[in-house]
C-alpha cells in the first residue's frame, strides 16, 4: 500500500517530465532540434512566476554593461542596467500565470529567431552546442537573479488530500497527472489530424519538397517552438511547489524528459509522456524501497534511473531517430594545422616563458589563474580531440576527469604510490572508463550521443561521486602533494625561487611541462596517419568506412585518448585542491567545459589554449577581475552560454579561428594578395 | 494567343555564385506543354529550381504569373499563386498517408481529392496507406494527382519518367497533355526520353552545358531529329553538320 502511495506521489515528478518531454518532440518534429535547454525554459517560468507572485517583479536577463570596465578602472559609477520589471506589490494567481506563459512564449520565438533558425542548414555538432548554450544561458541567468538556493514555490493547485483508491493523498498529484494527459491526447489530435500538423509533418519530413508544395516552413516551426516552450512553462509553474525551485533541478530534468522523448523515438506524445510518467513513479517507489527494503543495495539508483532509461532507448530504438532532408548541410570547423615555422616556434616559446614567469614571481592570484589556465586547456585538448577531429560530443568530460582526480587520491594517498605511478595508473583508469563509455558512441552519433553523455554524466555523479563509502565520506578525499625524485612539487610545497607564498611555483611549473607535453602531443595526433582517419570519420562515417577506416576503432582511440587527457586534468584538479570533492566535476561544470572549449575553438590546440584562459577562474578572468575590477566569477555561467550560441551560430571555429581569419585577411592585405583564403578550400561536408 | 505564365530572360543561375544555366531565354503561354530537353548535366533541373526560388539568380530575370520569384525565404509563396512543380524525385513525403499527401495540395487542409481519382483511379483504392509503401509509377501518379489538385495555372515536371518502366511513363505522358488540355494551365516537362516528350508537346527547348543550343515547335525538331541527337552526343557535330 504504501508504495502505492508512493506511486502516486510520483505523478508529481512524473508530469514534469513528460510535459518536458512532450515539448522535446514537439520542437523536434517542427525544426529537428534536440533542446537540451527545455528543462531551462520551464526553470526560468517557475522562477518569473514566483518572482512575480512574491515581489510583483519581472525579472530581465543580465545585459553587458558598457561602461563597465570603465566604472572598474576609474573606480567610479556610472549607471546600472536595471534587473527587474517592477509591476506593483504582488501580482495575483491568473495575471502572474499568463505573465509568465508569455515569457514562455518568447523564449521559444527567441530561440527560433535567434538560434535554430540560423542553423537551419548548419551540421548537427552546432545545433546540439547551441541549444546546450541555452541551457546553460538560462540556468545562469536564474542563478544570477535569484542565488542557487532553494526558493518557496507559491501553489496554484490546490493542497487538499482525497481519498480515492483507499489511500489518502494530495489532490495536486492527480490534476497534474490529468492535466499532461490532456495535453497529450490534444497534441496528438493536433499533429494527426489537423492541417497544421499535416504540413508540420510534412516540413519535418523534407523542408524543400514542403515548400514546393506551398508549406511555409518556417511558419510551423515558430509555432511549435512556443507551443512547446509554453507547455514546458506551465507545467514549471504548476509543479514547482511539489519538486522544490531550485536552479538546478528543473533544468535537469531534461535528462529524464530526453529519455522519455527518445524512448517515443522524438515522435510519438503518447510514448513520450507514458514514459515520462512511469520515469517519475518509478523514481518515487525505488526511493522507498531503497529506504525499507534491505535487499535493495544502497546504491542512489532513484538518481540513476534516468540513466538506465536512456541506455535502454538506445539499445532498444539504436540510431532511428527519424532525420530530416534538409537542403543543405554546413561546414564543420577548420581542423587548421599550424605549419611550424621559426616565427611560430618563437611565438609559442615566447608564451611558455611568460607563463613561466607568471607562475613563479606573480602576484597570488595570478599564478593560481595560471595554474586553473592550465588545467582548464588540458580539458580543453581532450574535447578537441573527440569532438573537434571525430566531431563526437561529449557532456561528461568533467566525470571522466573526476574519475581520474579519485584515482589518483585512491592510487596515490591511500594506497600509497609513488606520484608518477599513481598519476599514470589514474590517466589510465580514466582512459578505460572513457573507453567504456564510448561503447554506445559506437552506434550513435549527433543529438544521441550527446543526450547519453550528459546522462552517463549524470550517473556517475550521482551513483560514484555521491556514494557514501566509496569515494569517501562527505565527499571529499585527501590528495597528497606530487613529487618526483622526492623533490616535493605540490600547490603548499616549499620551493626555492619566489616568495614562498602558495601557490608554490613549483607546481605550477609542473603543470606547464604536462601541459605543453599535452598540447605537443595532440598536435602531432592530427597530423598523424589516426588524426587524419578522425577527420575523414568527422566528414562522413561511411565514406569512411568504405575507404578501409575501421569507424569504430577510430570513435574508440578518440574518446580514450580525450578521457586519457581529461583524466589528467582531473588529476591535477585533485593535486590543486589538495583533495577529491565531488562538486568540482559536476554535470554543470561538464557543459560550462564544451562552452568554453567551443567558444576558444573546438578544432585546434590554439583554441584549447584560449579556452583554457577564459576557464573559471583562469588567467583570463583573474586578470579582468583584477584590472578593471570587474565581477565576472558570477556571471561566467552565463556569459559562456550566450557566447557558445553565438559562436554556434556565426562562427564555429570559435576565437582561435577567428583571429587566424583575421591574421590571413591582414596579411593578405599587407602582401595584396587576392586568392582565395585557406579557410575557403577546407573540407565541405554534404550529408 | 495566350498570356505567358513563365517568361525569363537572360537567366544566369548556379550554386555559389558559380552559374550553371548562363544567358537562358525561355517562355511557356498557358495551356501549352513545353518540352525542356537536353542531356545529364545540362541545367534543366537547376532552371525549375531557379523558377521555385529555390537556386540563386545571378543574372536576368524570371516571372512567373506575372510576379517576379520570390526568394528562398518566401519560396512557399509560389505554390499559393498557382505554381505546382513536381521535382525530380516525386517529392512525394513517405511518412505521410496518400491522403494526407493529397491533402498537403491545400497545405494540409481538407481537400476534394475527386480530381486527382478521375485521373488515376488507381490512387481511389490506396488512399490509406503510407506513401512510402507505394511502388515508383504509383508515386508518381501520386505525385502528379497533388499536383493537379492544387489547381495550377503553371505546372512543372521534372523527369516524370526517372526510374519508371516504359510501360508506366508512356501511359503518363498523355496525361500531361490532358491536363494542359482540360485545365488550360501551361506545362513545362523535363524529359530525357525526347520522341515521348516530343510526341505530347507544342514547342521544346534544347539546353547544353547551361547554354540554349536548340528551340522551336515539337514539329521541327522531330524533323530535325539528327540534330537533336547530335546534342547529346557532342557539341560539335552540331556546328558542323551541313545544312541540307
Amino acid at each position: 500500500m504504501r508504495y502505492f502511495e508512493f506511486g502516486i506521489l510520483g505523478f508529481g515528478t512524473g508530469a514534469v517530465i513528460a510535459a518536458i518531454a512532450l515539448g522535446l518532440v514537439v520542437a523536434y518534429r517542427a525544426s529537428g532540434v534536440i533542446n537540451f535547454g527545455h528543462g531551462a525554459i520551464a526553470a526560468y517560468c517557475a522562477y518569473s512566476y514566483n518572482s512575480l507572485r512574491t515581489d510583483g517583479e519581472i525579472p530581465i536577463p543580465p545585459l553587458p554593461n558598457p561602461v563597465a570596465p570603465i566604472e572598474g578602472l576609474f573606480n567610479v559609477e556610472i549607471f546600472n542596467l536595471p534587473t527587474f520589471i517592477s509591476v506593483g506589490d504582488s501580482v495575483a494567481t491568473i495575471p502572474a500565470l499568463v505573465i509568465a506563459l508569455l515569457i514562455a512564449a518568447v523564449l521559444g520565438l527567441i530561440a527560433h529567431y535567434a538560434v535554430f533558425r540560423l542553423l537551419r542548414y548548419a551540421p548537427v555538432l552546432a545545433k546540439v552546442v547551441a541549444s546546450v548554450g541555452i541551457m546553460i544561458l538560462l540556468q545562469g541567468a536564474i542563478v544570477i537573479r535569484y542565488g542557487s538556493r532553494a526558493k518557496q514555490a507559491d501553489r496554484i493547485l490546490p493542497d487538499d488530500t482525497v481519498d480515492w483508491f483507499g489511500a489518502t493523498l494530495p489532490i495536486d498529484r492527480y490534476l497534474l497527472l490529468g492535466l499532461v494527459i490532456l495535453l497529450t491526447v490534444g497534441l496528438w489530435a493536433l499533429f494527426r489530424y489537423t492541417a497544421f500538423g499535416v504540413a508540420t509533418r510534412a516540413a519535418a519530413e523534407n523542408e524543400r519538397f514542403a515548400t514546393l508544395l506551398g508549406v511555409n516552413a518556417d511558419s510551423q516551426a515558430v509555432v511549435s517552438w512556443v507551443l512547446a516552450s509554453v507547455l514546458a512553462g506551465l507545467v514549471g509553474v504548476l509543479a514547482s511547489p511539489i519538486i522544490g525551485l531550485t536552479p538546478n533541478q528543473l533544468t535537469l530534468f531534461i535528462i529524464p524528459a530526453l529519455g522519455a522523448a527518445l524512448l517515443g523515438r522524438m515522435s510519438s506524445f503518447v510514448v513520450a509522456a507514458a514514459a515520462g510518467v512511469g520515469i517519475g513513479v518509478i523514481q518515487s517507489v525505488l526511493f522507498l524501497l531503497e529506504q525499507n527494503a534491505s535487499w535493495v543495495p544502497d546504491l542512489n539508483i532513484p538518481q540513476a534511473l534516468p540513466f538506465i532509461v536512456i541506455a535502454l532507448a538506445m539499445i532498444l530504438r539504436g540510431e532511428t531517430l527519424p532525420s530530416r532532408g534538409a537542403i543543405t548541410a554546413g561546414r564543420l570547423p577548420e581542423a587548421y594545422v599550424p605549419k611550424l615555422t621559426r616565427a611560430r616556434v618563437s611565438a609559442y616559446s615566447v608564451l611558455i616563458a611568460v607563463s613561466v614567469l607568471i607562475v613563479m614571481f606573480a602576484p597570488f592570484r595570478f599564478r593560481s589563474g595560471m595554474n586553473n589556465t592550465m588545467v582548464g586547456v588540458m580539458l580543453g585538448l581532450s574535447l578537441v580531440v573527440v569532438t573537434g577531429y571525430v566531431g563526437q560530443i561529449s557532456l561528461m568530460q568533467m566525470a571522466v576527469a573526476g574519475l581520474g582526480a579519485y584515482a589518483v587520491a585512491s592510487f596515490g594517498t591511500d594506497a600509497g604510490l609513488p606520484f608518477v605511478v599513481a598519476l599514470v595508473l589514474a590517466v589510465l583508469a580514466a582512459t578505460a572508463i572513457g573507453a567504456i563509455v564510448s561503447l554506445p558512441a559506437l552506434r550513435t552519433r549527433g543529438a544521441s550521443l550527446a543526450v547519453i553523455t550528459l546522462a552517463s554524466g549524470l550517473a556517475i555523479q550521482e551513483f560514484l561521486f555521491k556514494h557514501e563509502g566509496w569515494f569517501g565520506s562527505a565527499d571529499t578525499r585527501n590528495t597528497d602533494a606530487p613529487s618526483l625524485f622526492g623533490f616535493e612539487m605540490g600547490p603548499n610545497s616549499s620551493f626555492p625561487i619566489g616568495d614562498g607564498k602558495i601557490p608554490s611555483p613549483g607546481f605550477g611549473l609542473l603543470l606547464i611541462v604536462i601541459t605543453v607535453l599535452c598540447a605537443i602531443s595532440v598536435m602531432r595526433l592530427r597530423r598523424s596517419r589516426l588524426g587524419q582517419q578522425m577527420l575523414a570519420v568527422r566528414a562522413n562515417e561511411r565514406a569512411a568506412a568504405a575507404a578501409g577506416i575501421s569507424v569504430a576503432g577510430v570513435k574508440m582511440s578518440a574518446f580514450a585518448i580525450s578521457s586519457a587527457l581529461a583524466g589528467m586534468a582531473g588529476a591535477f584538479t585533485a593535486f590543486k585542491l589538495g583533495q577529491f570533492t565531488a562538486d568540482s566535476f559536476g554535470i554543470f561544470v561538464s557543459l560550462s567545459v564544451l562552452a568554453f572549449a567551443y567558444l576558444g575553438g573546438i578544432s585546434t590546440v590554439g583554441g584549447a589554449v584560449m579556452a583554457g584562459t577564459l576557464f573559471a577562474e583562469g588567467i583570463g578572468i583573474v586578470v579582468t577581475e583584477e584590472w578593471f575590477n570587474l565581477n565576472v566569477q558570477e556571471y561566467t555561467a552565463y556569459v559562456a552560454g550566450f557566447f557558445l550560441i553565438l559562436t554556434a551560430v556565426y562562427n564555429n571555429e570559435g576565437i582561435d579561428g577567428f583571429q587566424r581569419t583575421q591574421f590571413y585577411n591582414l596579411v593578405r592585405k599587407i602582401r595584396g594578395d587576392r586568392s582565395p583564403t585557406p579557410a575557403a578550400t577546407a573540407e565541405e561536408v554534404t550529408a | 494567343m495566350s498570356e505567358r505564365v513563365l517568361d525569363i530572360k537572360g537567366l544566369h543561375a548556379g550554386y555559389d555564385g558559380v552559374a550553371v544555366v548562363r544567358d537562358l531565354d525561355l517562355y511557356v503561354e498557358g495551356g501549352e506543354v513545353v518540352a525542356f530537353l537536353g542531356p545529364n548535366g545540362a541545367g534543366k533541373t537547376t532552371t525549375l529550381m531557379a523558377v521555385s526560388g529555390m537556386v540563386q539568380i545571378l543574372d536576368g530575370s524570371i516571372t512567373v504569373l506575372g510576379r517576379a520569384v520570390p526568394k528562398l525565404r518566401q519560396a512557399h509563396l509560389l505554390a499559393r499563386w498557382g505554381v505546382s512543380h513536381v521535382p525530380e524525385n516525386r517529392g512525394i513525403l513517405f511518412q505521410l498517408s496518400v491522403e494526407e499527401n493529397l491533402q498537403l495540395a491545400n497545405r494540409g487542409g481538407r481537400t476534394d481529392v475527386t480530381p486527382a481519382i478521375d485521373y488515376f483511379p488507381a490512387l481511389g483504392d490506396l488512399l490509406k496507406r503510407q506513401a512510402g509503401l507505394l511502388s515508383g509509377g504509383e508515386q508518381q501518379m501520386l505525385a502528379i494527382g497533388r499536383a493537379i489538385l492544387c489547381k495550377p495555372k503553371f505546372l512543372m515536371i521534372d523527369e516524370m519518367s526517372l526510374g519508371l518502366a516504359p510501360v508506366i511513363y508512356e501511359e503518363l505522358m498523355p496525361i500531361v497533355r490532358r491536363i494542359a488540355d482540360d485545365t488550360g494551365a501551361g506545362v513545362l516537362l523535363v524529359e530525357q526520353h525526347a520522341d515521348l516528350a516530343l510526341a505530347q508537346s507544342d514547342r521544346a527547348y534544347v539546353l547544353n552545358h547551361g547554354d540554349l543550343v536548340m528551340q522551336g515547335t515539337a514539329e521541327e525538331l522531330i524533323r530535325d531529329r539528327h540534330l537533336l541527337d547530335a546534342t547529346y552526343l557532342g557539341g560539335e557535330t552540331l556546328e558542323e553538320e551541313p545544312l541540307r
